[in-house]
């Protein structure tokens, strides 16, 4: 066990550090750089020789993999430097955003989480047959929908034409009402799926016939039996999901004008801000390898055939 | 291309071989549902292969004068910013979208076979490398990695394809290699082995096929993400250099007018729903087919 | 590619230019004229909520070109002088009056007394100094860099605690207006110890202005609060004591319909940035648009003659003539966006109507392009032997619908047999290949600014360089205009006012002449309010100034 988890932590630090590798290949790829792209601006107005000196007092021109020991050095002493670009250290710059993507990401994630559930106790539950197929086809649906345009909608129909929550100005939760909704009805699809299906099997099942022959109510024996096996494969695609969530964000940050990571990414992007960079790639890394590492510790604890499999790999 | 060869139950309706009964127990087992996706689906193909039929007006010059038309007889979807007829150049973006999509799951399930089939049909340590490998794929935000891949390759529908295309490579491969391991576990293939079989002959006469079902299933329903991806690529700017009519960069363009001209964020909206539900709903009904 | 920088540079003297065509020309004066609702006093207290287009990035005052941030300094700093938005003559402001040498290296500005920044210390003579010092000759270990306003800068000198001397190694006539842009905004001796690379968070800019930010939330929202012991306005100003607004909440929000939208709903009071198709739809709803000139360099677009494809004036004469300026205007414009009839703006200093050349005659397009060897190709683009007649342009982001404009140009020129590709690119592609002419033979261009020289900042090579020659910033081969730049140093150089003047319009005779630039429309810059927000003001170039700002009733 203590060997398995070791294994694991080594291997989740090289993922960081090749992630950091990547993103560091990836940026020196790119048409330009960020002097280039923050001084060459006409709108400072800078002559060919300030330019010239700028870039030497930023040492943009030293070898590569100089820069690279510089920025890996700089980083393994816990420091994320200044972004050029936005003049603010990068500590700052993600502090100002990642609290309103995590809020943005987890609420999503829980509404999704909620619209699936309910969704699923319905498509099965509901008495009419067309009813449920109805609801089956739901999640079909709303998988289809691109986030940008179900936000454009949204803002356009509940805050500016029925005035009924608004977007701008408005306090911390009301204004996160449509982007969480927004965010929430695409991811809670697949979500949606696997709890239809696990429903499904499960009612399909030899022990469900028996616990009800025992007289266990159809709905007791649902809740008990489909939470034990639709939790393990609803935990699969959640770990999956919570990145795929992360960059779901820059479209709705964008559509609602809200500021996060997502947006932060794109721009840093856009303008190569190599310090900005690095901080998300190492934030999302982390967060990808901490997610997976709990998903493999958890899944054991919640099912019996793993942790058979597990105990025996270790 | 998997999808448009084998339409479940529709294709083979009309076989002459099939009695009558069974073509009508056939026909009551339908579901009209997959019907009309099919349906959509080829208009969608229609589209994009024979633009030119389904209309006259050109999608990139317009009469300025005709300018944000509402949706009439003359222009079904209303008109754009310059007078261009939204519905042509609805008409015209499908082969930008659908091209672009099918290049992003040709990426995806390409590379990823290839890696999740190497990776499971190899020794256990090499197999570790290429899963870490993989890993670090997944751990660099996707978007990150699909926007850099853009600006690296220049701006297009194509080079927008192939971003969503490599960023998928990853799920692709995971699902491959374990099909492979499942596949590889099976007592044929351990016979085949066994008995003296080569290993790249076996793997490629026994493993591939029998591992490929799955993938390609999700290859199906990763066709609709595909589209929606690269529009969603398309809105965020990184898409289709202007004129071009893709439907993301349509929605996109058009999301500036909407409170004046709600049809050109709306009808390019509604069509790229509709062909990702029914790409959605035919990729699912393979799932099922093949689980 | 060059907008933002709307900074008026140096002008010798003041001049007074009409402001015609503005439907608000009574709101133009954040102190004079302001528009203010029939008869009733201001009312003071309230909070305006401000949407804006985009983040501010560096809040370096000389940096304060880009649009966002020169809204956000003009509200928290003051400068030395006040160049009256109306009359563009330079009036007191920091400085209670000035004097200067007849040759012009020597300045001395006489400070009011009683200044204070919003931490408390005073603005006084070595406070100035050591701002001038900093933007006139930057700072290497800070990373400062040097103000485009400020030339032949040399050294400040403390006179008394109120008096500060400034000298400069050459004659530099044009610094009593460089004092009095954005750019040369007075911020406390503190904030110019920090990092340049520090200066992105507004909390750290300290400055005298009517406002003091309150608190940010990086890229997102900024709150500026009405600084209580205000007592330094222009004269001119109506208002001379606090700021009537308590507070004013910056929220960037970058989408177009959302802006509008939040607007309209009632989510909002004033908005930066509204296109002239949302016009028609915030008049019908009672609210007001203000769209001051920016007086610069129209909305042009302008070749780079080092590519060999525009390299023959023929083509560029033809492309000219092959450009319904009005077809654009009309199509995708507002009476706000007047049709472009020279160089510059009808309300910039200089200006000459030029009409006549700029006529729109696809005939004489064709004409020009079968002379200059380009004949009918395939797909309707015009040839010369193997080489197709195929440009194109990097879309600027800043231009109001320039991706709409240029698409509409691109669909004008394929009439003539041109093809003109627009891209959008990443910022990275787009500064690397804007420096190329083999990349980039067409660009869009603009600059506002109250000033003569707004034209020789654009065009030559030492400084915006649109034209890209050859000692310039560009990778060029061969192309630079002697006769060109010889004109506009002497815009620089001149000391006679109407002399000056005169080179202007030579300037702008010649540009068009040689068919380097192809002029669109005057550009202004579009807000929306709401009906009761009164004593809306804006600067000389069209940034806003909240400071005379009221809330009526609603």
């Amino acid at each position: 066990m203590a060997r398995y988890i070791l294994t694991r932590l080594l291997q989740a630090v090289f993922v960081l550090w090749a992630a950091f590798t990547v993103s560091f290949i990836l940026l020196q790829a790119l048409p330009g750089d960020e002097i280039l792209i923050k001084f060459e601006n006409p709108d400072l107005g800078l002559s060919k020789q300030q330019i010239a000196d700028i870039r030497l007092a930023y040492g943009a021109d030293v070898p590569l993999h100089q820069q690279y020991l510089f920025s890996l050095g700089r980083v393994l002493s816990g420091q994320l430097g200044n972004s050029i670009q936005r003049g603010v250290p990068v500590i700052d710059a993600i502090a100002a955003n990642l609290p309103s993507t995590l809020r943005l990401t987890v609420l999503g994630f829980v509404t999704a989480a909620s619209l699936a559930l309910v969704i699923a106790f319905l498509a099965t539950l509901t008495p009419f047959a067309f009813l449920r197929s109805l609801l089956r086809g739901l999640p079909s649906l709303f998988i289809s929908l691109p986030v940008f345009w179900l936000g454009i909608v949204l803002i356009q129909v509940f805050s500016f034409q029925l005035k009924l929550i608004p977007v701008i100005g408005a306090g911390p939760w009301e204004g996160l009402v449509l982007p969480v909704l927004a965010l929430a009805v695409p991811i809670s699809a697949p979500l949606a799926q696997v709890l239809v299906r696990s429903i499904d099997e499960v009612e399909t099942q030899g022990f469900v016939a028996v616990a009800r022959a025992k007289g266990a109510s159809r709905r007791w024996v649902l809740w008990r039996h489909v939470f034990r096996n639709a939790v393990p494969p609803t935990l699969t695609i959640g770990g999956v999901l919570f990145g795929e969530l992360l960059a779901g964000a820059v479209v709705t940050e964008t559509v609602f004008g809200l500021n996060g990571l997502g947006r932060l990414t794109e721009q840093a992007v856009n303008l190569q801000d190599a310090a900005i960079l690095q901080a998300i790639v190492l934030i999302a890394a982390l967060g990808f390898v901490l997610v997976n590492l709990s998903v493999d510790l958890v899944m054991p604890i919640l099912d019996p055939r793993l942790r058979k499999a597990f105990g025996g790999a270790s | 291309m998997s999808i448009v060869q084998s339409p479940e139950g529709f294709a083979t309706a009309d076989q002459p071989s099939v009695s009558s009964e069974r073509w009508r127990a056939r026909l009551r087992r339908l579901r009209p549902g997959l019907v009309l996706a099919w349906a959509t689906v080829a208009i969608a193909v229609a589209w994009a292969t024979l633009p030119w039929l389904f209309t006259s007006y050109s999608p990139v010059d317009g009469v300025p004068r005709q300018r944000r038309l509402p949706p009439g007889a003359l222009h079904w979807f209303g008109t754009d910013e310059l007078g261009r007829d939204l519905y042509a150049r609805v008409v015209h973006g499908a082969v930008h979208t659908l091209s672009g999509a099918l290049i992003s799951v040709a990426v995806g399930l390409a590379m990823g076979t290839l890696i999740g089939l190497i990776a499971g049909s190899v020794e256990r340590r090499l197999d570790d490398a290429i899963m870490r490998v993989i890993d670090v794929m997944l751990a660099v935000p996707a978007l990150l990695l699909s926007l850099s891949i853009i600006i690296i390759l220049g701006f297009g529908t194509v080079n927008a394809a192939i971003a969503v295309g490599v960023a998928s490579i990853a799920s692709f491969a995971r699902l491959a290699r374990s099909e492979v391991v499942r596949v590889r576990r099976m007592d044929y293939v351990e016979a085949a082995f066994g008995s003296g079989g080569r290993f790249f002959a076996v793997l490629w006469r026994h493993v591939l096929p029998n591992s490929l079902t799955a993938v390609l299933a999700l290859a199906a329903l990763q066709f609709g993400h595909a589209v929606l991806a690269i529009s969603t690529l398309g809105f965020l700017g990184y898409g289709a250099p202007p004129p071009t009519p893709e439907w993301g960069l349509l929605i996109s363009e058009g999301r500036n007018y909407i409170s004046t001209a709600w049809w050109l964020t709306v009808f390019p909206g509604l069509v790229v729903v509709a062909v990702v539900l029914a790409a959605n709903r035919i990729g699912q009904s393979l799932v099922r087919r093949t689980l | 590619m060059s907008d933002g920088l709307r900074t008026p540079a140096p002008s010798r003297r003041a001049f007074l230019a009409g402001t015609a065509s503005l439907a608000t020309s009574v709101a133009l004066g954040s102190g004079v004229g302001a528009v203010q609702a029939q008869g009733t006093a201001p009312v003071t207290g309230g909070r305006l909520v401000y949407l804006e287009q985009q983040a501010h990035t560096n809040l370096y005052p000389p940096a304060g070109g880009f649009y966002p941030n020169g809204g956000v300094l003009n509200q928290i700093t003051d400068k030395l002088t006040y160049q009256n938005p109306k009359t563009l003559k330079i009036e007191p402001w920091l400085a209670e009056s000035w004097s200067f040498n007849a040759d012009r290296t020597e300045y001395v500005f006489k400070l009011r007394k009683g200044v204070t920044f919003s931490d408390g210390t005073p603005l006084d003579a070595a406070a100035v100094a050591k701002n001038f010092d900093v933007y006139g000759k930057g700072s290497k270990e800070l990373r400062h860099p040097v103000s485009e306003v400020i030339n032949n800068y040399a050294g400040s000198e403390v006179v008394d605690p109120l008096t500060v001397r400034f000298r400069f190694s050459k004659p530099s006539p044009g610094f009593l207006q460089g004092t009095s842009v954005i750019g040369s905004g007075i911020v406390s001796p503190a904030t110019l110890d920090r990092r340049f690379d520090e200066l992105g968070d507004a909390t750290k800019i300290i400055g005298s202005g009517p406002f003091v930010v309150a608190s940010e939330q990086l890229g997102r929202e900024l709150v500026l609060a009405a600084r209580k012991d205000y007592a330094w306005a222009p004269a001119s100003s109506a208002n001379q004591g606090r700021p009537y607004l308590d507070e004013i909440r910056y929220i960037v929000t970058g989408e177009d319909s959302v802006r509008i939208g939040a607007l309209l709903a009632g989510q909002a009071d004033v908005i930066r940035q509204v296109q002239a198709y949302d016009e028609a739809q915030v008049e019908k709803a009672g609210y007001r648009i203000y769209a001051p000139s920016t007086r610069g360099v129209n909305n042009s677009v302008v070749f780079r003659p080092d590519n060999p494809l525009v390299a023959d004036i023929r083509v560029r004469r033809a492309l000219l003539h092959a450009t319904n300026a009005k077809e654009i205007v009309e199509s995708l414009f507002s009476e706000h966006y007047p049709q472009a009839t020279s160089v510059i703006a009808s309300t910039a200093q200089g200006y000459v109507n030029l009409s006549d050349k700029l006529t729109f005659d696809p005939a004489k397009a064709q004409a020009l392009l079968d002379e200059a060897g380009w004949k009918p190709g395939r797909n309707g683009v015009r040839q010369r032997g193997a080489q197709e007649l195929a440009l194109t342009a990097y879309e600027s982001l800043p231009q109001p619908q320039n991706r709409a404009t240029l698409q509409l140009i691109a669909q004008q020129w394929a009439r003539v047999g041109v093809k003109l590709t627009v891209l959008a690119g990443d910022s990275g592609s787009r500064a690397t290949d804007d420096l190329d002419p083999l990349k980039t033979p067409v660009s869009p261009a603009m600059v506002g600014r109250a000033d003569p020289d707004v034209i020789k900042s654009q065009y030559h090579w030492e400084n915006r360089d649109m034209l890209r020659q050859k000692p310039g910033r560009g990778k060029v081969n061969e192309f630079v205009d002697a006769k060109l730049n010889e004109l506009l140093e002497a815009i620089a150089a001149e000391v006679n006012e109407e002399k000056r003047l005169d080179y202007v319009v030579q300037v702008q005779t010649y540009l068009l002449d040689q068919a380097y630039v192809i002029p669109i429309f005057e550009e202004p810059q579009a807000f929306a309010a709401a009906p009761y927000v009164q004593g809306l003001g804006f600067e000389a170039v069209g940034r806003p100034s909240f400071y005379n700002t009221w809330l009526a009733k609603r």
